[in-house]
């Protein structure tokens, strides 16, 4: 584990982005998320850990309303971004997707060109008033995405093409390109090489001094490497969350203890 | 019917065979089943298989050769005086087998042989229009020697048949029995046998498809000898006339079908997709449970059915309501009417495939639209349709082939006249006119009195291999594009 | 935490749909309208068709029949007076029109019927009566003589009336039934002479000529229709699965299967019409078997059932799972054995299920058998298979055909009412393939 950074780790209290109060998910019949409530800080990566099926994708999915598209989930409880509720019947979640973008676990660019895939979200949401503009919007996104070397002289080649890693790297910008205020992570990494995995964590680092970054992982070191503060989900419970050093070293709960140390999982 | 006797004189064989192949396995294994090769009912097997396939083999071999045989001497026994002006030795032929086909009934109603050897071709003639069988024309004695050596000749080639098919099955069941031993591994020939079976059946479908293009080039090559085929191909008009002189040309069909099928499409292909996209994106459960069956049920009509709804619903309709009060004619039958019709036939077509096709599309390119904030419609728009796309060509282009093979719409909806080029092309595409098709036109050619020398006739068999190689060039690239679609998927 | 929050509520929320964001919504709500635009046509054109069908055929079930008392004279019908029926037979129906007109003549008097104008009272009856009435006095001769009430079928128009065909205004115009005789029709219902009621003979009887429509029905086609269904389920059946074992359990990855794989596609979707063609080349022309047969249709509809037949075996063949197939190998099964002991019966279902589906295609199948000659007028019944398989027979969708060629208007009621007993059958078929899957499918 990189200890240099986890001493590194600025501890700086930021606003809250998102907070989460009593929420609770069914899908159908199965109640898959029983009343978390959590704060999700400005400029601050926040890492959901814990063993499969105990929520935290659920959850993360929650932020951005992706639970919508599927017919039998079910949400209660409240959620705010900036103090507004998302949940609120005059939500538009088209306009709260826009602010809160999503990557997924398996790098799903459309079959579309590089730049075409870049392009999509400001398209669609009317981000640019010129040709010029969305250049500009696709070359930005690229760049933040640290694709914009390897992909500047193939803009009009398919994104599948891409690898693995780059493909990821892409959909990352494509989100960046829509002008997040948070960005929701769903494993980015479990379908990619080492190599690719390491880049993509550096992005994410260097994607915190502009967002808010939510990431759901499986692994507890990638947690403890990218993350400023850290949420162990259990069984559908929030079961800890705090700062990622005090989650990882000193935990409350022995829950968080045995999963750290790896007797549950 | 001596054949029936003679087919189950050979299973009678064969079941003895049986019996025989296996108490002949038991005995040498001295009654203990444990001391053969294989399960004794095995042993049976091969010997009553052996029995079967050389006699069935020949048997049918013999039905499809022998007939050939005795046409040719038969037809070379009679003299060029006996065919008369505007006949030909063919007809005489269908003639002379009618006759030996008449001589069989009298002889089976109880008729005396020598008393019928002895009358006249005219009382010949009355005798069997008592029994049924009437004659085109006047029997001459040419044709009633010639009858009477087609059936000597038929009948002596028959009992040699049963002979040599009685003896293959006696030399199958001896070779086999023979054969039959304790260590004789009776499994595996009787496997391999099967085997064959399976592959024969397999190979049906080869068989049906060399059995089409053979028919087909085999005419099609006739009619090129009675018509030049620049005229039939590049003539810009149909007018056949079966006293000579016609005008067969493909164009102004072609046209027809190809109109129409545009027509279809152009109500399939919107209606089919937008149902498949709100079936598979939007609609409730409870919509979907009670739209597509009904969707599907309009798969399962019979055309025929489609075809009554649009000769006496929809044509009339249509005339009344729009060609007649829009100036456009007066007829019921319409490439419209056609069109319509075999449209909403097409429907079901293009949404069950794009229905598939769509679903093949995975739901991550769906979630990560939705993750950027994109409503349905852009996502289905934007990412479903463009990365569907080729799956969506290929299956209208399957529903295009279905438009333009399609018989029985058009015979009943589209009427019967071809497309005059030479009347302007208000005519040609005035979408209310009767227009005939290739379909119809090969119903017509082949319906009702045909005789297969003349070129009105023959001319369908090349309207046939024409549509094959169209439709089958549609199909092909359509599957070609279709698997391309889905090993991206994959 | 929480109260960093507090108090800082926007006025105007920043996630409530902007103007862009409320077109983008509506053109949302637009497509979603053509999706739903576009299944309602879907359903209204099959709703629009079976309506229409069922209101143009329900009609032919119905028939109008009179009741007449027939004196048998036996002047007319025995001269010789001994009752021999070979000697009566030479009695044509020409000798027995006369013995309807009288009964008519005589009914008239009888009721004290007068209608201005009445011309050929017997017209009102079909001209099939006569040979009706010949064939009951040829089976019971002893009938000669006596006065015997006779229910006989009423001529077309004239049923026509009573099912809302043909009225006064078009009997004006119609040189085969006048207004007068229309209200003489009226004036016999009125006796209770005249009675609608179910048709049996619709499903019973054979064709009948152009100017009969009334007496027309469809029992040749229906026979002939189950004589080719006989012959396709019992060809396409076992070759349809032999096909599918070789391909799916034997066959070796090389150029022939491919080809064969090919060829199977392929003819799923040759046009229909070509395999008439094929079965007036081949099977009538080459063979020689003889035309309008149901041994032809069938092998027809045979090789036109195969692909389907094939594609839904081999489906049905994967579905088992490999375990099976390795289970039965593991105690030293041969191949053959497990396919046939094991993998074949577990299919069974699936196969059954395409078969039938199958089998209701090639029973509406139309197309290919005007080709080989099933457009033919038959009257007689084919006698029982196997000799009935090489006699002539008609097919139901034929039949159909058949009738919307002919000028009467009544034999479109008979077309659409064809089309009923055919959906009928289909509906049944597909109903017994549905509830088969239901019953007998596996889920692995």
């Amino acid at each position: 584990m990189n200890d240099m950074r986890l001493i590194d780790r600025k501890t700086t209290m930021n606003e809250i982005k998102i907070a989460a109060e009593g929420v609770d998910v069914f899908y159908g019949e199965s109640h898959a998320l029983k009343d978390v409530s959590v704060d999700i800080e400005e400029r601050t990566v926040t890492a959901f850990i814990g063993p499969s099926g105990c929520g935290k994708s659920t959850f993360l999915r929650c932020l951005n309303r992706m639970n919508d598209t599927i017919p039998t989930a079910r949400v209660t409880g409240r959620i705010t971004l900036d103090g507004e509720d998302i949940y609120a019947p005059s939500v538009d979640p088209v306009q709260l997707r826009a602010k809160v973008g999503m990557v997924f676990q398996k790098p799903n660019p459309f079959p579309k060109s590089i730049y075409d895939n870049v392009a999509y979200g400001p398209r669609i949401h009317g981000l640019s008033r010129n040709k010029a503009e969305l250049d500009e919007i696709v070359e930005n996104s690229l760049r933040r995405a640290a694709l914009w070397d390897e992909a500047k002289d193939r803009l009009a080649e398919p994104g599948t093409g891409l690898s693995g890693g780059q493909q990821q790297r892409l959909c990352i910008a494509r989100a960046v390109a829509t002008a997040p205020e948070v960005l929701l992570m769903d494993e980015p990494c479990s379908a990619l090489d080492p190599i690719a995995t390491a880049q993509v964590e550096e992005l994410i680092d260097e994607l915190r001094q502009n967002f808010s970054v939510v990431i759901v992982t499986h692994s507890m070191q990638q947690a403890a490497r990218v993350s400023q503060k850290t949420a162990f989900f259990h069984l559908g419970h929030l079961v800890e969350y705090d700062d990622t050093d005090t989650i990882f070293q000193n935990p409350r709960d022995t829950r968080t203890e045995s999963y750290i140390t790896g007797r549950i999982g | 019917m001596p054949t029936t006797w003679l087919i189950l004189a050979i299973a009678a064989l064969a079941a003895l065979g049986f019996v025989a192949g296996r108490a002949r396995a038991m005995t040498s294994a001295g009654g203990d089943a444990r001391r053969l090769h294989s399960l004794p009912a095995y042993y049976g097997w091969n010997v009553a298989l052996t029995v079967l396939t050389p006699a069935l083999g020949l048997f049918v071999l013999w039905m499809l050769v022998q007939p050939f045989l005795v046409d040719r001497h038969v037809t070379g026994l009679i003299p060029d005086s006996a065919i008369g002006q505007g006949s030909s030795r063919g007809l005489v032929m269908s003639d002379v087998r009618r006759v030996a086909e008449g001589l069989s009934v009298l002889e089976a109603r109880g008729a005396d042989a020598d008393d019928i050897a002895a009358m006249t071709p005219e009382a010949l003639q009355d005798e069997m229009a008592a029994v049924g069988v009437a004659l085109g024309t006047p029997m001459t004695p040419a044709v009633k020697a010639a009858a009477e050596a087609y059936r000597a000749e038929t009948d002596g080639w028959r009992t040699w048949m049963g002979v040599a098919v009685l003896a293959a099955a006696l030399g199958g069941l001896a070779l086999s029995w023979r054969m039959t031993d304790k260590d004789f591994r009776a499994r595996n020939t009787v496997e391999r046998g099967i085997l064959f079976m399976l592959l024969g059946a397999a190979l049906v479908a080869i068989l049906t498809t060399l059995g089409i293009v053979l028919s087909m080039l085999f005419e099609t090559a006739n009619f090129f000898e009675a018509y030049p085929w620049q005229k039939f191909f590049l003539g810009t008009n149909w007018a056949p006339d079966f006293r000579g002189n016609s005008e067969l040309a493909i164009l102004p069909l072609l046209w027809g079908t190809l109109y129409i099928s545009l027509i279809a499409l152009l109500v399939a292909v919107p209606i089919g997709l937008f149902a498949a996209i709100y079936l598979s994106e939007y609609a409730t459960k409870r919509v979907r449970t009670l739209a597509k069956p009904a969707i599907e049920i309009l798969a399962g009509i019979p055309t025929i059915v489609y075809g009554l709804f649009a000769l006496i619903t929809v044509g009339p309709m249509l005339r009344d309501w729009l060609a007649q009060p829009l100036g456009f004619g007066n007829s019921s039958s319409s490439v419209m009417t056609a069109g319509l019709v075999m449209g909403i036939m097409l429907i079901p077509f293009v949404s069950s495939l794009s229905d598939d096709i769509i679903n093949a599309v995975p739901q991550s390119l769906r979630d990560g639209s939705y993750g950027l904030g994109a409503t349905q419609s852009e996502t289905i728009k934007q990412v479903i349709v463009p990365a569907a796309l080729p799956g969506i060509v290929g299956a209208i282009l399957l529903a295009a082939s279905r438009a333009i093979g399609e018989t029985m719409i058009v015979v009943l909806g589209a009427g019967a006249a071809a497309a005059q080029f030479n009347q302007g092309l208000g005519e040609v595409v005035n979408p209310f006119q009767a227009m005939t098709t290739i379909t119809v036109k090969i119903v017509s050619q082949l319906t009702g009195d045909t005789d297969f020398s003349s070129p009105e006739t023959l001319v369908a068999f090349a309207l046939g291999l024409t549509l094959f190689v169209i439709t089958l060039g549609l199909n092909v690239l359509a599957l070609w594009i279709v698997r391309r679609y889905r090993e991206q998927y994959e | 935490m929480t109260d960093m929050t507090a108090g800082a509520a926007p006025v105007r929320g920043t996630l409530v749909a902007d103007a862009h964001t409320r077109k983008r919504n509506a053109s949302e709500k637009r497509f979603r309208l053509y999706g739903a635009i576009a299944v309602s046509l879907a359903v209204i054109a099959l709703v629009f068709l079976l309506t229409s069908i069922v209101r143009n055929g329900a009609g032919a079930f119905m028939q109008t029949y009179i009741s007449l008392d027939v004196t048998l004279d036996a002047a007319k019908l025995d001269k010789s007076g001994n009752r021999n029926p070979v000697e009566m037979a030479k009695v044509t129906t020409f000798g027995y029109a006369p013995l309807i007109k009288d009964a008519m003549a005589s009914t008239i008097a009888a009721n004290g019927i007068e209608i201005e104008g009445l011309d050929k009272p017997e017209d009102l009856i079909s001209k099939e009566a006569s040979a009706q009435m010949r064939d009951v006095v040829l089976a019971n001769p002893e009938l000669v003589g006596e006065t015997r009430r006779f229910e006989f079928v009423a001529d077309g128009r004239i049923d026509g009336y009573y099912k809302g065909r043909v009225t006064m205004q078009s009997a004006e115009r119609d040189s085969n039934v006048t207004p007068a005789q229309l209200r003489f029709a009226d004036a016999l219902k009125e006796a209770g002479l005249l009675e609608t009621r179910f048709n049996w003979n619709f499903i019973t009887w054979p064709d009948a000529s152009e100017n009969r429509p009334e007496v027309s029905g469809l029992g040749v086609a229906i026979l002939g229709s189950f004589y080719m269904m006989l012959i396709v389920l019992g060809l396409a059946l076992p070759i349809g699965v032999a096909a599918s074992i070789y391909l799916e359990e034997f066959a070796p990855r090389n150029r022939l299967t491919d080809l064969i794989e090919v060829n199977i596609s392929n003819l799923a979707a040759v046009p229909s019409i070509v395999f008439g063609i094929l079965g007036l080349a081949i099977f009538i022309n080459f063979v020689g078997l003889p035309q309008s047969a149901p041994i032809v249709g069938g092998l027809v509809l045979t090789l036109m059932t195969l692909p389907t037949i094939i594609i839904t075996t081999r489906a049905s063949l994967t579905a088992v799972p490999p375990s099976i197939r390795e289970a039965a190998l593991g105690v030293g099964a041969s191949k053959m054995q497990t396919v046939f002991h094991h993998v074949l019966p577990l299919a069974g279902p699936g196969i059954m299920t395409g078969t039938i589906i199958g089998l209701a295609q090639a029973l509406g199948e139309t197309a290919p058998l005007l080709l080989i000659g099933m457009v033919a007028f038959v009257r007689e019944y084919p006698s029982a298979p196997p000799e009935g398989f090489f006699e002539p027979a008609t097919a139901l969708p034929v039949q159909v055909f058949n009738w919307t060629q002919r000028a009467d208007p009544a034999f479109i009621e008979r077309a659409s009412g064809a089309i009923i007993v055919l959906l009928v059958f289909l509906f049944i078929m597909n109903a017994i393939a549905v509830v088969l899957r239901r019953r007998f499918e596996r889920r692995w």
